[in-house]
């Protein structure tokens, strides 16, 4: 059932060797400062540490681990090293605990190491506290941690906030190093495409790292072929649709983090929760991950009976046969029944959830929405879906989704959808409300953008060209979606003819019940197949991006056929476990193997909370 | 070849030493040697000259003329002295010229008598004026180390990183010694006194007396002593005219001798190579140099002018009005190969390629007399080494013939050693040459190392010989061609009579886009001469915007820094700027510089959400900015106030932005809240329970709750809540 990889299908580079790159370097560092102490690590930085140096061997360098928290903490460690990242509350806290001991006349070695980099302004704030003498600074550049085979995450949630929203450059460099470290340890990528102002930041502040250390990369034989880098912004609709294939289910509901997924008792049928490990070497998970989820519990269940027919085949053994079969199979067997009952416990869960909050309603919303008809009874839907308190997070995705798909709301909706929604969640979203606003999120349509309408009409009638001109003069005005009109030119809606056979996919559009095709998804297609951006003018000018899509391709002999079809994908500001699936799936049809990184792993609810102003 | 060793003076059995010329001199030297103070730096360098006007016995008349030359005597500089009385010239290993004064002043001079710098010995230098002082080598750099009038010693052991050290007191010393020099020995400088018939060491913490092993008997007075180049041996020069060698630690005599002579000798320096055994000085009488050591004769020399000593590694250079000598031990391979009646390999080999050349079968008879001993590989080594000891080229050439000659019978013979020798004799040759004037021995250009060759003849000034031998021996760039450009174009710039465009052009034609070359280095150079706009016009070519940053910076172009930074994509970088701005600029016109730079100004505006939220409300007044300074208020009204009277105030100041703003429906839903702030704390006050900072709705259903529906209805009416969307309390 599980989709296989055409024969052909290019093996992935190995991407343990950054994990062993970022343990050494932390124990290196953690080496620069002999003898006994106490490590300090944030909690953002816990479970990444996890993924890639054990306790065992922290234990060797350290003394005891504390949580950087918000209380003082009591270590009598003479030496003391603070794992943060580079936040200015993070040395508010180092200063405060410097101080303290001061006041207290004790003197000890302190020593900060900032991952993935230290910024001027985190030193300026250990000045400004007095406190910049006292301690030493060390950078950790781990930027990159390896997931899963094929997804390689800088797990830094912030990004998109401090991005898109506050228009903060500062990670744009981290990511230049980042991708600078692919390209020195994988090869040079001969075709570079991108979308998105970040993108094409990252992309220059790139190529400028590549050049002033140039030679190192040259003459190496690229393993990967292509690189894509897309920006968050250029498709917030499918990172706001509800997931519906089963990883990102999953990490709708019960929240994936860095890899691993916490199954409380009503998943393990125990009283205790269980910290489950999500990634390839999960045998059971790997063939449904990408599944649309009706198709899961099908599929579980007949394991289930596979795995009882397994276990059926020793009656009738003879004692050798038995001693063979409980020295070989057995363990496994034991394994996969175990992880079986894990996801149909999942599964039972989630399909709990799903049905208390009439979830087949809010598909449909979802997809009338994305269709762009019964917008008034969506509108209504939303309505009461505010009134009743379902979810903050919940009411608001809708609202952004309303306002993205009809290009901003019309005044009257604006102005009473938001008293409502202030009504019921509390006042102190006005200021999410500006912030969505500021992002594009939820916008009002202008006087003028009652034209979007007619100008589709038009751009039927009219040639293209001077179509474009009218849009042009809208454009102008502000940041607009224009996702109805893209939509209509990739062709994002498909054609049902009967039923949508989820079984047996036909395109992308499987990754949401077959209604919609994910943007970002088809832009990557696109741009693959035509070899750059040529014929998607029209499209690039709709995503207000004219001067900020990009191809550069070199012409590389020594780039093998097999590394011509790895492309990696870069997410700027996220991406979500559906927009994976669907590449996958692409992959699969194309006969490419895509390899995903991204700023962090999102889905709607992370996106929203990321612009919610809440009160402390 | 008769007269080949005819320069060769045997001192006992087993050496020789001999004196060649290197240079003619032509200087035209307007004061006698005698009249001047003398330093010639080491290692082929420079030649300082200053007459002497401050001796008693003439009086001053004129300002003195320091005068530098260089080694072949070419003129390199020459200034009027201005300043005080001098008692000491020297040379640092870095070639710069430390003229010490009486005041205890050191003043700097380059190469080409440029001032660097000066520094103070101390007060008490300055009190007690100087009255002997010596510059030295130590492995940290050089030293300079004075005796004051009041006859106490004050040193420092590197005057890059000045540190004084005031010696210990020699006791009951009433007048200055006889003689006394510096010492360095296990990484410490000490001081090494004579006061009549004792010698006393001086190091940091105590003045102890010594006494030379196996020192004749009747010494009154030491009239000399001289250190070895190495800082290994020591020699002292009594009033007996008897003469003790031994080592610097006075542990371990070497040999003495008596030269019977007792006037006290103008100099005295050691004359020996490294690793070899014979140990020798020089000593210079006003018409004699006599070469003295463990053999009963010496070798006696006329001078028939004044002359001058520089100890060298290996061996003494004699320098006077009209020539430029060198006097040498013969090193063992020419021994071997040019000793009279020499059986050696070497000499067997170099005779067969003679013959060879006359086509004579002699050649072969040779050959097979080396061969049948095996000895043809030293044979080639010999030659080779003495080939590279050898001052003219002719013989290096004819030696060279010869080794190569010798390596065609053989099979396996690593070229490297005969063809690095061709290499380095040619870089030697090429500066040894008159107008270079650096007299480097084989020996002495191995010590001196490539890299501190090129930077001398960076030092001259003579870069295109520098590149050549860059070029010619296939340095890397990084190490050769860029650096010397990069030293080029630091010269470049401080030529004021060009113009700032001509020189950037210059610099700009001949650097291109060298690898290695650092424009923003040459800039700040050319900022440190005072022409900022070169320095600006150079930073143009600099590839790296972030490098160009800090320079502009230093330079107060602060908004084109800024700009740099951003272009740079480094927020650090830009961050930075900001706060160099921040502290240079009034507050108006930063909030300006920013508001042209949205990039710089939302890192700002980050910044001061978490650390000076102060400066943030003023950030958006001063824009004008009221939706963002509504916005600012309304987060002020629920964390930083707590009353409820001061959250109110804060959102009546919101409300009056948002009205500012235009936005009419912020300002609506801002007031709606302080009413309904005011109700829920009435609400609390007249039922108890919670009500404070709940949602509107969830007010009313709180209140239908707790059974309050007329209270719950009057507020639904009040806040004009739908009603179809009015809570019924169940939630649904």
């Amino acid at each position: 059932m599980a989709f296989p990889h055409r024969p052909d299908a290019p093996e992935l580079p190995d991407f343990s060797m950054l994990k062993r790159l970022a343990r050494d370097q932390l124990i290196y560092l953690l080496e620069q400062l002999p003898g006994k102490k106490d490590l300090f690590i944030e909690a953002d930085l816990m479970s990444p540490l996890d993924r890639i140096a054990n306790v065992s061997i922290l234990k060797h360098e350290v003394d005891k681990l504390y949580k950087v928290e918000k209380k003082p903490a009591f270590s009598s460690s003479e030496q003391l090293c603070f794992l943060v990242r580079p936040r200015i509350k993070n040395m508010r806290y180092i200063a405060s605990l410097v101080n303290a001991d001061k006041v207290a006349g004790r003197t000890r070695k302190y020593k900060v190491i900032f991952s993935p980099q230290k910024f001027y302004a985190c030193e300026m704030v250990l000045e400004e506290e007095g406190v910049y003498g006292d301690v030493s600074c060390d950078e950790w550049a781990f930027s990159l941690l390896p997931l899963d085979v094929d997804l390689l995450s800088m797990e830094l949630p912030e990004f998109f906030r401090d991005y898109f929203l506050e228009g903060d450059q500062r990670w744009i460099n981290t990511l230049a190093q980042a991708l600078h470290l692919l390209s020195t340890l994988y090869g040079p990528f001969p075709n570079c495409y991108g979308i998105g102002r970040c993108a094409k930041m990252s992309y220059e502040l790139w190529k400028r790292l590549e050049e002033e250390e140039d030679g190192e990369t040259k003459g190496r034989r690229p393993e990967i072929g292509h690189i894509f880098l897309l920006d968050r912004d250029m498709d917030f609709v499918t990172a706001l649709c509800s997931q519906v294939v089963y990883e990102g289910l999953v990490d709708d509901t019960f929240r994936i983090k860095c890899g691993s997924v916490d199954f409380g008792p009503e998943v393990t049928s125990s009283d205790k929760s269980l910290k489950v490990l999500l990634n390839a070497e999960d045998k059971v998970f790997n063939e449904i991950r990408n599944e649309h989820f009706s198709n899961v519990f099908g599929f579980l269940s007949q394991k289930a009976r596979n795995l009882q027919a397994q276990y059926d085949r020793r009656r009738g053994m003879d004692i050798k046969q038995m001693k063979n079969f409980v020295s070989q199979e057995l363990k496994g067997l034991k394994q996969e029944h175990r992880l079986l009952s894990l996801h149909i416990g999942a599964c039972e869960s989630i399909m709990k959830k799903k049905t208390k909050q009439d979830f087949q309603e809010l598909i449909k919303t979802e997809h009338a929405l994305l269709e762009g008809f019964n917008i008034r009874e969506s509108t209504n839907y939303i309505e009461e879906h505010i009134d009743r308190q379902v979810s903050p997070i919940e009411s608001l995705r809708l609202m952004c989704l309303l306002s993205i798909t009809e290009n901003g709301l019309i005044p009257k909706d604006y102005r009473s959808l938001k008293t409502q929604y202030l009504q019921s969640y509390g006042p102190e979203h006005l200021l999410t409300f500006s912030n969505l606003r500021r992002a594009g999120l939820l916008t009002e349509q202008a006087p003028g953008d009652t034209l979007t309408a007619v100008e589709s009409k038009v751009s039927k009638l009219v040639t293209d060209k001077a179509a474009g001109k009218i849009t042009d003069a809208f454009s102008s005005l502000a940041k607009r979606s224009n996702f109805r009109a893209i939509s209509k030119k990739l062709n994002l809606i498909p054609r049902v003819d009967g039923e949508y056979d989820l079984k047996v996919p036909r395109d992308m559009a499987y990754v949401f019940s077959g209604a919609y095709v994910p943007l970002s998804c088809r832009i990557i297609e696109q741009v693959l197949e035509r070899r750059g951006w040529q014929g998607l003018d029209e499209v690039v000018r709709l995503l207000n991006c004219s001067e900020l899509a990009f191809t550069d391709m070199t012409k590389d002999d020594k780039a093998s056929s097999e590394s011509l079809r790895l492309i990696l994908v870069v997410f700027l500001g996220g991406c979500t476990f559906s927009e994976i699936s669907a590449l996958r799936f692409l992959g699969r049809e194309k006969g490419y193997r895509f390899i995903f990184l991204t700023t962090a792993v999102t889905n709607s609810a992370r996106l929203m909370e990321a612009m919610s102003e809440v009160k402390a | 070849m008769d007269c080949y060793t005819a320069n060769w003076n045997p001192l006992g059995d087993s050496a020789f030493y001999r004196k060649y010329e290197l240079y003619s001199m032509d200087w035209d030297l307007k004061e006698e040697l005698r009249d001047c103070l003398v330093a010639a730096a080491p290692y082929g360098g420079p030649i300082a000259l200053l007459r002497n006007p401050w001796r008693k016995e003439k009086p001053a008349s004129a300002r003195p003329v320091l005068e530098i030359y260089s080694a072949s005597g070419v003129p390199l500089a020459s200034l009027l002295w201005k300043s005080g009385p001098v008692v000491s010239l020297g040379w640092s290993a870095e070639e710069e010229l430390l003229c010490v004064q009486e005041d205890g002043v050191v003043l700097v001079y380059g190469l080409h008598g440029d001032f660097r710098r000066h520094f103070s010995m101390g007060n008490e230098v300055l009190q007690n004026r100087v009255l002997d002082a010596r510059i030295f080598h130590t492995e940290f750099g050089s030293g300079v180390a004075i005796l004051t009038g009041a006859h106490r010693f004050t040193l420092s052991a590197n005057v890059g990183d000045l540190k004084l050290r005031r010696m210990p007191e020699v006791p009951g010393l009433q007048s200055a010694p006889s003689c006394w020099t510096a010492l360095c020995q296990d990484r410490v400088a000490h001081i090494l006194l004579a006061v009549g018939p004792d010698l006393y060491l001086l190091d940091h913490a105590a003045c102890s007396a010594v006494t030379p092993p196996g020192l004749a008997p009747g010494v009154s007075s030491f009239l000399q002593m001289a250190v070895s180049f190495t800082y290994r041996h020591l020699a002292l020069f009594t009033d007996t005219g008897y003469i003790w060698m031994g080592t610097a630690s006075l542990k371990e005599k070497l040999c003495e001798f008596n030269c019977n002579i007792r006037a006290p000798p103008k100099q005295m320096v050691w004359c020996s190579r490294p690793r070899s055994k014979e140990k020798a000085v020089v000593v210079a009488w006003e018409r004699r140099l006599m070469v003295v050591g463990d053999a009963p004769e010496s070798i006696q020399f006329v001078l028939d002018e004044d002359s001058y000593l520089v100890p060298e590694l290996d061996g003494v250079r004699v320098f006077s009005r009209s020539t430029h000598e060198f006097l040498h031990e013969v090193p063992v391979a020419s021994e071997e190969i040019f000793k009279i009646a020499s059986m050696a390999p070497g000499a067997l080999l170099l005779e067969a390629q003679k013959e060879y050349e006359k086509e004579s079968q002699k050649a072969d008879e040779y050959l097979r007399e080396i061969q049948e001993l095996g000895q043809l590989p030293q044979a080639v080594q010999q030659c080779i080494e003495a080939a590279g000891h050898e001052h003219w080229p002719d013989m290096q050439k004819s030696l060279l013939r010869a080794a190569s000659f010798g390596k065609c019978f053989l099979d396996r013979f690593p070229p490297d050693s005969f063809v690095r020798m061709c290499q380095d004799l040619r870089v030697l040759n090429a500066v040894r040459d008159y107008h270079i004037g650096i007299p480097l021995t084989y020996s002495q250009y191995k010590q001196l190392t490539i890299q501190v060759l090129l930077d001398r003849l960076v030092l001259r000034r003579l870069y295109p010989l520098a590149i050549q031998i860059c070029e010619y021996l296939r340095l890397p760039e990084v190490q050769g061609v860029s650096r010397i450009l990069a030293h080029w174009a630091c010269y470049k710039v401080q030529q004021k009579d060009v113009s700032d465009e001509d020189v950037a052009r210059a610099i700009n034609q001949k650097l291109g886009d060298t690898p290695g070359v650092s424009y923003s280095d040459i800039a700040a150079r050319a900022y440190g001469c005072g022409r900022t706009e070169l320095a600006i016009k150079l930073l143009e070519y600099e590839p790296r915007s972030g490098e160009q940053v800090p320079l502009l910076l230093k330079m107060k172009r602060s908004k084109l820094a800024l700009s740099k930074a951003i272009e740079s994509g480094d927020t650090d970088l830009v961050f930075t700027v900001l706060l160099h701005l921040k502290n240079e600029l009034n507050r108006g016109d930063f909030f300006m510089t920013l508001r042209n730079q949205p990039m710089a100004l939302s890192l700002y505006r980050q910044f001061c959400k978490h650390q000076e939220l102060e400066t943030l409300k003023d950030l958006y007044n001063q824009d004008d900015n009221h939706q963002e300074l509504g916005s600012f208020h309304i987060r002020a009204s629920y964390a930083a106030e707590e009353r409820i009277e001061g959250r109110v105030a804060a959102l009546q100041t919101a409300a009056d932005a948002f009205y500012k703003a235009k936005n009419e429906f912020a300002a609506k839903a801002t007031e709606d809240q302080m009413r309904l702030l005011r109700l829920q704390r009435r609400l609390e006050d007249e039922l108890g329970g919670r009500f404070l900072d709940l949602s509107l709705h969830d007010t009313v259903t709180t209140l239908i709750l707790s059974g309050q529906n007329k209270r719950a209805e009057q507020l639904a009416r009040d806040f004009r809540i739908p009603d179809k969307s009015f809570p019924t309390g169940s939630g649904g």
